[in-house]
């Protein structure tokens, strides 16, 4: 590929001199490179990943068997926590740490605290992950076949389990990184409003710094003790419910760097603005409130808590949808914009002056439309008695293939060929074949996602091997099981297909020799800007303090019943498989 | 705070919509008479299920003219009982725990499904009007076997149905998998 | 340079510097028709957003009278 008015001779070294001052490249070379660090974390997982996904839609429709069923449960582990984990998280880690810098237009306080952080994370996945692989070499006694929801009694090794909490601590550090540089722009800056961007990341870290409690309380305190082999099994109910206390929100974490990039990121490709400033703040600050106090949804199904607990956490839950649905209005106001300015008209018109040619932008609308779609069975998911139908079965990983593979993945992807020149200074390798990749991942994921809510319609379990049982007979309301099979492993094939050729785009972009051009790193100021809304939207502490009383007062009733249930550490409960043998009976 | 009149009505049909979704919950929950699993089963010590009354004895127990109970045992990777036999036009209380991990229970086609922790019990009423044959499937990952776990349920026309002895059903799945992992259940311990 | 690439740069009514991710779209800066705050009414998103509505509203319906109240035994106590 080649474009017109390049010479021979241009070299990425000698056209960085051509970038414009403004470009992020030359006014945060060491920011860009803890970026590219991340960014690379993030998408060798999404490989591995992606390969793992491929043998498990091949493996479970019995169209090719290249595993054994046993081992399916291991790929399926290290699908769940690369890419619904790492490859999001890390993702995350690099998208705001450029947002935060470039908003507020200063690097980070500390080199060295940034580079910490990285570690950090990149330690703990590192443990995770050795004790997840060591699980397909029986001679190794380490496992950790838990899956990415991890409670009691299902055991995995203590490595799997630090490794996360390391992991854990080095978001949390990421997130004190992004604060202090808030805090420093903020002495500087007494009186003027949060930038966007910036607000957007102390928000989501607000919560996550809540949310992340959950989790860190199962793990630390009851299940590395546990697995160490010094305390006794503790209640796996109790873990449950502290799993979901993080479990819920973390859908949250994977989705606003995705809505990051739609509210800032989106409206400039188009060509427009963004609609409302404002209203970006109110529905950052409602995920904010109401992510974490919902959890006990994920727990509809499961005995030992009160439907009253269950009645509250259906109702917020539903209250939350009310940010995704504002921001679907906004959203799209602001690509509407775009395509006015371009001169489209009409109701339906306007759509065909948006820049469809751009993997960027068509990523990210494809990615909305899919979020679309996946709000819609999300809304079933949530409501409560219909959980009774979907529970458990196919019909929740299609769902969300549509949420965090679909809404976050791709965005993410289509974000990466916006993102990834600016941070390397390099010329997109192709774009012809990186608009070809986004649609495919569209096709791909319309195939496996319907089959799989159909599958779980009919009443197809999720996480099995081997969903042909001799007792069940699986009645679809239209077509057959083995259609939905062939269109299951069909989507799946296509999706492998896609995530390649992404890797190979952004692959030989980071090594491409031609230089990027046109990198002005501003973003077009909102139509309705923050100056139209009340400064109480910025005070973050007033937030905070709210989504706290909120969180306590959505758990701390079904947990004191919980442990008022079976208590702590209740008799009879064994761990399983039982990885060390339990150090108080070695010592016996 | 500026916000565009169109954006306006949006905000009123989200509302709606919530509003809408909470009510048809509502209704279900009220009008069609659908509960959720709750704490009404109470806890049990997973590993003392052969002295608990009901477990002890997996199956079928007729408690009234058209009331039946059944307890069943979850543990990897079986149900016990394998079978479970229950005439049509019948109201059923399942009582379902686990002696090892955490289960599932779903009964393929219908919307009786409940997930099975081990010390809780899950317990649900379900109304069978017509015969028919079910099969019963763990949708709660369990350990390397977990793909063989499943049952049957067999809903016979009330003519046709003759309640079982007490003697204890055969345990079912397909015990001989290609797994690795061995139960650790309640025998081994 | 590729045919679509051609086809692009004829396109006339783009806007920006940097529209596309490579850089290979350069607009022109002179047809950027700018529309302000108050000219501006998104009423292909209200339509689009109303169609969605009914959607939703259509689906939930079958999704649960027809899907979920439909399917067989269902728990009641
Ligand atoms: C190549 C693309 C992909 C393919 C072919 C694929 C395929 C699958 C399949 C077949 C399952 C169901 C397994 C089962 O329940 O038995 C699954 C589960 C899952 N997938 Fe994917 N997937 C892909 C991409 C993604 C992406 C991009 C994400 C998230 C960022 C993702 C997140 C998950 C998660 C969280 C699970 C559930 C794991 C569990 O049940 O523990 N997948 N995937
Ligand atoms: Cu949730
Ligand atoms: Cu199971």
């Amino acid at each position: 590929m080649s474009t017109p008015g390049e010479t021979a001779g241009e070299t990425v070294e000698s056209a960085r001199e051509m970038l414009p001052d403004n470009s992020f490249l030359i006014q945060y070379p060491h920011v860009s490179r803890v970026v590219r660090s991340l960014f690379l974390t993030a998408f060798v997982a999404f490989g591995i990943g992606a390969f793992m996904g491929v043998l498990q839609a091949l493996h479970r429709t019995g169209i090719a068997r290249i595993v054994e069923s046993a081992d399916y449960y291991t790929f399926l582990t290290l699908h769940g926590v690369l890419l619904a984990i790492v490859f999001t998280i890390f993702f995350l880690a690099g998208v705001f740490t450029w947002a935060n810098t470039r908003s507020l237009d200063r690097p980070p306080v500390s080199k060295r605290f940034t580079w910490f952080w990285v570690v950090t994370m990149s330690a703990g996945t590192a443990m995770a992950g050795i004790a997840m692989l060591a699980g397909l070499l029986p001679s190794i006694d380490i496992s950790a076949d838990v899956l990415f929801t991890f409670y009691a009694p299902l055991q995995a090794h203590p490595i799997f389990y630090i490794g996360l909490a390391v992991f854990v601590i080095g978001t949390w550090l990421a997130g004190i990184d992004w604060f202090r540089q808030f805090l420093a722009w903020r002495r500087e800056h007494p009186d003027e409003r949060i930038p966007l961007q910036s607000f957007m990341v102390l928000t989501t870290m607000i919560m996550w710094f809540i949310a992340t409690l959950g989790v860190a309380v199962e793990v630390v305190v009851f299940l590395i003790p546990w697995s160490l082999g010094i305390m006794p099994a503790p209640n796996p109910l109790l873990t449950r419910t502290l799993f979901w206390f993080f479990g819920h929100p973390i859908v949250y974490f994977w989705l606003m760097p995705a809505y990051l990039l739609w509210y800032t990121v989106l409206p400039k490709i188009a060509g427009g603005r963004l609609f409302s400033d404002p209203l970006a703040r109110v529905v950052f600050v409602l995920f904010l409130l109401l992510s974490t106090p919902v959890g006990i949804h994920h727990q509809y199904l499961d005995p030992g808590i009160a439907e009253g607990f269950k009645f509250i956490a259906m109702t917020n839950t539903m209250f939350l949808l009310l940010p995704s649905l504002l921001t679907a209005f906004t959203v799209v106001a602001s690509i509407e914009h775009g395509a006015r300015q371009r001169g489209g008209t009409g109701y339906f018109g306007w759509l065909k002056a948006l820049p469809w040619r751009d993997p960027a932008f068509t990523g990210m609308a494809l990615a909305g439309l899919m979020f679309a779609a996946g709000g819609f069975s999300g809304m079933v998911n949530a409501g409560m008695n219909i959980n009774y139908l979907v529970h458990n079965t196919l019909w929740v990983p299609g769902h969300f293939h549509l949420t965090v593979g679909t809404a976050v993945a791709l965005s993410f992807m289509a974000g990466a060929y916006w993102l990834v020149p600016r941070i390397t200074g390099r010329k997109l390798y192709s774009r012809p074949i990186g608009l070809f990749q986004v649609v495919l991942w569209f096709v791909g994921m319309v195939f496996m996602s319907a089959a799989m809510h159909r599958g779980g319609l009919a009443g197809i379990p999720r996480r099995t091997a081997e969903p042909q049982y001799p007792q069940v007979a699986f009645e679809t309301v239209a077509g057959s099981v083995g259609s939905l099979r062939l269109q299951l492993a069909f989507g799946g094939v296509l999706l492998f297909v896609s995530a390649l050729l992404f890797l190979m785009n952004v692959g030989l972009t980071a090594m491409n020799n031609k230089p990027a051009r046109g990198l002005d790193s501003a973003l077009p100021p909102a139509l309705s800007g923050p100056e139209q809304s009340p400064t109480v939207l910025d005070n973050l502490k007033l937030w905070a303090l709210i989504a706290v009383v909120l969180v306590i007062l959505a758990y701390s009733l079904p947990l004191y019943s919980i442990v008022q249930g079976a208590g702590l550490y209740p008799a009879g409960q064994e761990a399983s498989p039982a990885v060390i043998a339990p150090l108080l009976e070695v010592i016996a | 705070m500026h916000v565009h009149n169109y954006e306006k009505l949006w905000l009123g049909a989200s509302l709606l919509l919530i509003v809408g979704f909470i009510s048809t919950i509502v209704y279900g929950a009220a009008g069609a008479g659908i509960t959720m699993v709750n704490d009404e089963g109470g806890q049990v010590n997973p590993k003392e299920l052969g002295n608990t009354s009901g477990f002890d004895d997996p199956g079928v127990t007729k408690v009234g003219p058209n009331e039946y109970e059944v307890h069943i045992v979850a543990l990897q990777f079986a149900f016990q009982p394998g079978t479970v036999e229950l005439p049509a036009n019948s109201t059923v209380t399942f009582y379902v725990t686990s002696r090892d991990v955490v289960h599932g229970f779903e009964v393929a086609g219908t919307n009786a499904n409940t997930m099975v922790i081990p010390g809780e019990v899950s317990q649900i009423t379900v109304e069978f009007d017509e015969p028919g044959e079910y099969g019963i499937v763990c949708h709660e990952y369990c350990g390397a076997g977990h793909h063989s776990m499943a049952a049957e349920l067999i809903v016979r026309e009330p003519s046709n149905f003759t309640m079982q002895d007490d003697t204890q059903t055969p345990t079912s799945g397909n015990e001989t998998t290609n797994a690795t992992a061995t139960p650790t259940g309640g025998e081994s311990a | 340079m590729t045919a679509t690439e051609a086809e692009a740069e004829a396109d006339s009514a783009v806007v920006g510097d940097d529209v596309y991710t490579d850089g290979t779209l350069v607009r022109d800066p002179d047809i950027e028709e700018s529309l302000s705050q108050d000219e501006y009414d998104p009423k292909g998103t209200l339509a689009l957003l109303l169609v969605y509505f009914l959607i939703l509203a259509l689906m939930w319906t079958y999704m649960y009278f027809v899907e979920f109240l439909g399917n067989g035994a269902t728990v009641v106590g």
